[in-house]
């Protein structure tokens, strides 16, 4: 008696199956995509730092374990890298940023012909990355380039020789190419904030008594604190990702002065064909990229919460 | 404490010129209203004298010394912003002491001065928040305080309450000029809005089109405007006008309307008869009778509690009239009015008052 509603109400088997994994299967095909195209690779890549992928290694394939870390805590050419690194990513950084903001300040400002100005200024933003490397290491060539001649001719030389076979000073090499080539990216965005600032504040601060240096400091510098914080924080991760301009104008050398983590896991990738070792390499930059915006992330947090 | 002395002062921006040469004495102490509708170079002419806008011609002075070429920050003037320009990054307190501590003031001596100014503002309990957690109108007190701390020699105020809702408006006028009696700094104030420059100014500035139409008392404005842009600006409803020609009567003079009516009116020395003129009477001082001289039909009948206010065509032209009589309520279709000889004001062609 009891049961007999029940079973009357139930729908049949098939019927509730459908029911319940509607959902899924409406959803399916977005969920099927995003992890073919996302997760799998991921996946894959981070397998092979625990696997032995050699391509010219017909028996290579299988598990190593943490074999790739061992080696790669023994491994000096990787420290240098990884100095290197810091090195790249820290004066990129900051040069791009300082003159950017500079080229903002300046572009913020009412002059003749502004508009065309900061087209040109922008320009360097749409020049593929190999194509500057290529540019810039025919600049720093005494053969073809004209800079050389010109650091002899201002006594910064003492003859004008390429600074890229310079072991002391390649890496500037790279970085003035990365310099110029990224000043833009932060002229944009910090141009954008700039022009997003009240006037009306600086006019209260000109009458309340304040100079150009005080209007920048109590109400510039805070207007542009979050775009900067953020920038930096993008532009930090990426260039330190960003090997292009270094495997094109140096490969890394000479004698490794210039090779930074990027582009060590692009030479044992392309170069030495180790699959296994360049993931290994990738996931320890992955890592250490990840430490680096958390901290970030907590610095912005706690200087929103007290500000 | 200053005067302030603006002579033939023209501004303009390229080709386009925005005041006409503009002359005006302020006095020590003096609460001077510019209003004017909007557009009419009343925010040029403030901006000038504070510094924010260049001076293209004429002389501007404070306490006898010319500024023209001075920086904002040299003049010893404060400014009140229609938007606030509160510093969004400081607090209350901070705000209000910036110009102080640029001057590198003494520490108590700014903690004094930023308590008295909170104090007579009533922004006390708030001296720690940041602008962005207050109300329009405690915002509005702050742009205040953070231009009283200073003592400077003259307040400029930019439409300082265009942002606040009506009633709000009214509380913070009263207190505008209650601090104007506190303080007796002197101070210029540019509105769009009549009532505002009627209820808070010493001399009224009327302005328009770059040029400024009448200086005096609100009074002196409400009474005897200069010219028909002053007569129609000054005044809420505003003042009617009939089209006329001016003629000589037995008794005197008077003003014949398109009908063929003759207002009688006092004689004027400047008016040669038969010119054109324009005949103004406020709202107000239209008295309705049963056996008036023009006969107008009633539109519309607006009660607004205080009083009634009636719209009628007259000669098919509207025509106000404010009565505080109730029965004005049941008025209608058509009623009769008279124009009391008094109340009467007459604008030559050119549109200024004739005498
Ligand atoms: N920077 C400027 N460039 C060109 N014209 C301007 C500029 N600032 C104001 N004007 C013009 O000057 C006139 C007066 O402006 P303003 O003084 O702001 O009027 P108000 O405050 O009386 O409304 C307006 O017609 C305005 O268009
Ligand atoms: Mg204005």
């Amino acid at each position: 008696m009891m049961h007999q509603p029940m079973k009357h109400n139930r729908p049949p088997m098939m019927k509730r199956i459908a029911d319940a994994s509607e959902p899924y299967l409406y959803s399916a095909p977005a969920l099927i995509l995003i992890v073919a195209v996302m997760l799998v690779p991921l996946v894959v890549g981070i397998s092979y730092a625990f696997r032995d992928i050699q391509l010219l290694n017909p028996f290579s394939g299988g598990f190593v374990g943490l074999d790739h870390f061992r080696a790669l805590g023994q491994d000096q050419a990787f420290y240098g890298a990884l100095r290197n690194t810091l090195w790249w990513t820290g004066a990129s950084v900051f040069l791009q940023f300082t003159f950017g903001l500079i080229l903002a300040l300046l572009l913020d400002k009412p002059f003749y012909g502004r508009g065309l100005v900061q087209a040109l200024v922008f320009l360097p933003w749409a020049v593929p990355s190999f194509l500057a490397g290529l540019n810039w290491a025919w600049l720093f060539n005494p053969v073809i380039g004209p800079l050389p001649h010109w650091f002899y001719a201002l006594g910064l030389m003492d003859e004008p020789h390429n600074i890229l076979s310079d072991p002391h000073l390649a890496m500037w090499g790279p970085i003035a190419a990365n310099v110029w080539w990224g000043i833009p990216f932060f002229a944009i965005t910090l141009l954008a904030a700039l022009q997003a600032i009240p006037r009306d504040l600086y006019e209260a601060a000109s009458i309340d008594g304040a100079g150009p240096v005080q209007r920048f400091w109590s109400i510039t510098l805070p207007f542009l604190a979050p775009t900067i914080a953020i920038t930096v924080l993008l532009r930090t991760v990426w260039i330190s990702n960003f090997a292009d301009l270094i495997v094109v104008m140096t490969n890394g050398g000479p004698a490794d002065r210039t090779q930074i983590v990027a582009s060590y896991i692009f030479t044992q990738a392309f170069k030495r064909l180790d699959f296994g070792y360049a993931s290994a390499i990738a996931l320890v930059l992955l890592a250490l990229l990840l430490v680096y915006s958390m901290l970030i992330v907590l610095l912005r947090q706690t200087m929103l919460n007290k500000g | 404490m200053a005067s302030i002395d603006i002579e033939s002062v023209r501004k303009s921006y390229g080709p386009v010129s925005v005041l006409h040469g503009v002359d005006l004495a302020i006095k020590d102490g003096e609460f001077i209203v510019l209003v004017g509708p909007s557009g009419c170079g009343k925010s040029t002419l403030l901006r000038m004298i504070a510094g924010l806008e260049e001076v293209t011609g004429g002389e501007i002075r404070i306490s006898g010394n010319r500024v023209n070429d001075l920086a904002p920050k040299d003049r010893d003037i404060a400014m009140v912003f229609q938007s606030y320009a509160l510093y969004p990054h400081m607090s209350v307190a901070d705000n209000m002491s910036y110009s102080l501590r640029l001057r590198k003031t003494a520490k108590d001596k700014i903690a004094s001065a930023v308590s008295s100014a909170a104090t007579k503002l009533g922004l006390d309990p708030l001296l720690e928040r940041r602008p962005k957690a207050l109300s329009g109108g405690q915002r509005q007190r702050v742009a205040m305080g953070r231009a009283i701390v200073r003592q400077p020699k003259a307040f400029l105020f930019d439409e300082p309450l265009s942002n606040l809702d009506a009633r709000l408006r009214e509380q913070m006028r009263a207190e505008i000029k209650k601090l104007h009696a506190d303080l007796k700094a002197t101070s210029i104030y540019v509105t769009h809005d009549q009532i505002e420059a009627m209820t808070l100014a010493d001399r009224i500035v009327a302005m328009h089109g770059g040029v400024v139409q009448q200086v005096g008392t609100p009074l002196e404005l409400y009474d005897t405007p200069a010219n028909l842009f002053v007569a129609g600006f000054i005044g809420s409803p505003g003042m009617n006008f009939l089209e006329g020609r001016y003629v000589k009567t037995g008794e005197g003079a008077g003003v014949r309307l398109s009908d063929g009516t003759v207002v009688p009116v006092a004689p004027r020395a400047g008016l040669a008869p038969e010119t054109t003129v324009t005949l103004g009477i406020r709202p107000e001082h239209v008295v309705i009778a049963k056996d008036g001289m023009l006969e107008a039909t009633v539109d519309l009948v607006e009660p607004t509690g205080f009083g009634i206010i009636l719209h009628l065509s007259l000669h098919g032209l509207p025509f106000k009239i404010f009565t505080l009589d109730r029965d004005a309520l049941s008025a209608g279709p058509t009623v009769r009015v008279d124009f009391p000889q008094k109340h009467l004001h007459v604008f030559d062609e050119t549109g200024s008052r004739a005498d």
